[in-house]
């Protein structure tokens, strides 16, 4: 345990001393005070829609400003992240042979990969605070809101969410870089397959979904774009994006009943479901994401475990 | 029935027969007349509607009377009542004043009215009226006569002033309704005047008067000499009157004259309906796809019995909703009767809050009641994945423990 620690404090103080980092963490921050900011005031010159909604609070992170939420970036740009602090933590000590001088120490092996994948994490934890905390200070001096109870909770549950989406990626970038001997090939692998799973699958699904139930423009059958909608969607989960963007867009606004982007109704339950507008329960929302929240989190465990045993059973001295 | 048709057979073809030789014999006649009276082509004649009138003991009448000029030349036609019965006031009159003579263009004819009132009690017997016409240069003269028979029985003599007539006097309905009564006021006084209308009915039962077709409150009327007026009769019940029947007494009355009616209004008591719940929540948690049951009841908080019952639910399409028992057949007044609905949403209803109705209906009173029905996902799921995190974690440490400590 001692040893774990040690390396912890190392990485830790490595993270947050590196030149890579401070760029990183400026650039977040920047943005995240640039979305903030225009949110804000988006919010103040459109206060009715601020008066109709119960959680004004909430509304600082689920609308966009000038072309992100707050939401929407980390989904699309928290993956950075993850992979700017990971893709180099195994191979460059093993370039620079520091992890053989490393293991020499009277250091368990398991406590250099357990230590710097948990170092990342806090790292993590630490930066997303620091934004919620910043795009909070905003709200209260722009829009003058002051979270609830449930708004806090609701907020504490789309850090930990955003935690594990970000942490999924650090686990992949540490698995390259112990696969990966070389440096350059572990952070294109991981930007590689970030972009891919980010950015392609969805078009992928698309594809998938025209090919298997095509949507000719002259008929369009109700039932036939159901499917199409359908298969798309199953497909599209399979990106950690998908699943991470649809869990906190249902988290952050507690008036999405459905994780699902097009939901269906027959008119009179529309007309029915309108009657109250009530937001759902916090405990409802949680049931709602769930299945997307396991996921999330099982992969992220998954992830890690599989460099775990990679690196437990590598052959580092050579 | 065969009979029958032989004579009506017989009975045609003496009309027929009759109605030829009148035919025959009219020209010769019309020829003598005119020839007795002919200078130049000229002719005038004068008749009334109706030769002979029986009419009940004090009634006045009114008859048309028809001047007719033969002649190619118009003519100016002086008329004068050569004989009037002793007892009767005539007069000859247009639509709205007396006459002594007209104008009649050739081959036309004019019709004015003969006025026939007998003055105070005329008795029973045929009385005598003639009216001659003589053109205004005295060349062509005609005359006619009517005679009146007025019989003895009329002895109830109509109050003299105003008469009131109603098609509908007794209207039935609920207590919570509104009763529209329709009465036809006739002065039969010889000038014109002003009558108060008046009702006597029950305490606290509104009763106004309005004019037929108009929306406005009136209290008198007034109307012309043999002119009549229909008056509507708006009597709003006093919302808490028993069930029964009620008169309602109308009056119309000037300084000369008075009329009376009476009305009948049969009340059949309220029909009201109430719905809630026990506990007067309206509110229902239900879990996608499971039932859920609601009980409430409904009740008969007016006077009159309720029958046949319905029970009707608005809900979202795909949603199920069953009433125990589906329907009430008789429900007495005050009395209550529980319902049980058992609601189950659809099973791909989306969580969140769902508005569905429930009403009970039964001819034209309804109650609806609106429920919120709270619809939320199983937790099913939610230990599904519980269970799946607590398999890797569980992976995770045994992977900790095998390979650990290198």
């Amino acid at each position: 345990m001692e040893s774990l620690y040690a390396v912890f404090r190392k990485e830790i103080s490595d993270h947050f001393s590196s030149y890579r980092f401070v760029l990183l963490f400026a650039l977040i921050a920047m943005v995240s005070f640039i979305t903030s900011y225009m949110v804000g005031m988006q919010l103040r010159d459109n206060l009715e829609t601020l008066s109709k909604t119960r959680f004004p609070y909430l509304m600082l992170f689920s609308t966009p400003g000038a072309v992100f939420s707050m939401v929407q970036f980390v989904a699309f740009f928290g993956p950075l992240i993850g992979l700017v602090l990971g893709f180099d933590s195994i191979n460059r000590e093993r370039a620079h042979g520091t992890l053989i001088k490393l293991v020499s120490q009277p250091i368990y092996r398991d406590a250099v990969i357990n230590g710097k994948f948990l170092a990342g994490v806090i790292t993590i934890l630490v930066m997303l605070v620091a934004i919620v905390l910043v795009i909070t200070g905003f709200g209260l001096s722009i829009v003058g809101v002051v979270p609830s109870l449930e708004e806090i909770w609701r907020i504490s549950v789309y850090v930990i969410i955003s935690l594990f989406y970000i942490s999924l990626w650090l686990g992949v970038s540490i698995l390259f870089s112990i696969v990966f001997r070389s440096i350059a090939t572990s952070a294109l692998a991981s930007v590689a397959l970030w972009i891919f799973l980010s950015f392609f699958v969805t078009l992928g699904a698309e594809a998938i979904a025209n090919s298997i139930t095509p949507i000719e423009r002259q008929d369009v059958q109700a039932e036939r774009v159901i499917k199409n909608i359908r298969i798309k969607e199953g497909l599209s989960l399979a990106s950690p994006m998908v699943l991470y963007s649809e869990a906190t867009a249902t988290i952050v606004d507690p008036m999405r009943k459905t994780t699902g982007s097009i939901v269906f109704m027959s008119p009179l339950e529309q007309i029915l479901s309108s009657r109250f507008q009530n937001p759902l329960s916090l405990g409802q929302s949680l049931i709602v994401v769930f299945p997307h929240a396991t996921a999330l989190i099982a992969i992220t465990l998954i992830c890690f475990a599989v460099s775990y045993l990679v690196f437990m059973l590598q052959e580092i001295r050579s | 029935m065969i009979l029958n048709g032989v004579r009506c057979q017989f009975l045609g073809l003496a009309l027929l027969l009759s109605a030829l030789m009148l035919q025959a014999i009219a020209p010769f006649h019309a020829f003598a007349d005119e020839a007795r009276k002919d200078s130049g082509g000229r002719g005038i004649f004068v008749a009334p509607e109706y030769t002979g009138v029986v009419i009940p003991k004090g009634q006045d009448l009114s008859l048309d009377l028809t001047i007719k000029n033969k002649g190619k030349q118009d003519e100016l036609v002086e008329l004068k009542l050569t004989a009037v019965a002793q007892g009767w006031k005539a007069n000859l009159k247009s639509y709205s004043y007396g006459i002594t003579g007209t104008h009649v263009e050739a081959e036309k004819s004019k019709s004015i009215t003969l006025r026939l009132e007998p003055d105070g009690e005329v008795p029973a017997g045929q009385y005598a009226f003639a009216i001659a016409a003589r053109t205004q240069d005295g060349a062509l003269t005609s005359s006619c006569q009517v005679i009146v028979t007025v019989e003895g029985k009329g002895e109830e003599t109509k109050p003299r002033g105003v008469n009131i007539a109603t098609s509908y006097p007794v209207l039935s309905g609920p207590t919570d309704g509104k009763f529209e009564f329709s009465l036809e006021v006739e002065s039969k006084l010889g000038k014109e005047g002003i009558f108060n209308l008046s009702a006597q009915a029950p305490e606290k039962w509104e009763i106004n008067f309005k004019p037929a077709y108009d929306d406005k409150l009136i209290s008198s009327l007034r109307l012309k000499p043999d002119q009549s007026q229909t008056v509507a009769v708006e009597v709003k019940p006093y919302p808490f009157a028993k069930p029964g029947q009620y008169p309602i007494g109308i009056k119309v009355s000037s300084p000369e004259a008075k009329g009376e009616a009476e009305l009948t209004v049969v009340l059949k008591g309220i029909q009201k309906l109430d719905a809630g719940t026990i506990n007067g929540l309206l509110s229902l948690p239900a879990v996608r796809g499971r039932e859920s049951t609601l009980s409430f009841y409904i009740k008969n908080s007016g006077s009159a019995t309720l029958t046949n019952i319905q029970l009707l639910s608005f809900k979202p399409e795909n949603w199920k909703v069953k009433f125990e028992p589906e329907r009430i057949d008789v429900l007495e007044p005050d009395q209550l009767k529980q319902i049980e609905v058992v609601i189950t949403p659809a099973e791909n209803a989306l969580v969140g809050d769902y508005s569905v109705g429930l009403s009970a209906e039964s001819g034209r009173v309804s109650k609806t009641i609106e429920l919120r029905v709270t619809v939320q996902a199983s937790t099913i799921w939610g230990w599904v994945g519980i269970g799946i995190i607590i398999l890797v974690l569980f992976g995770l440490v045994a992977l900790f423990v095998r390979l650990g400590r290198r």
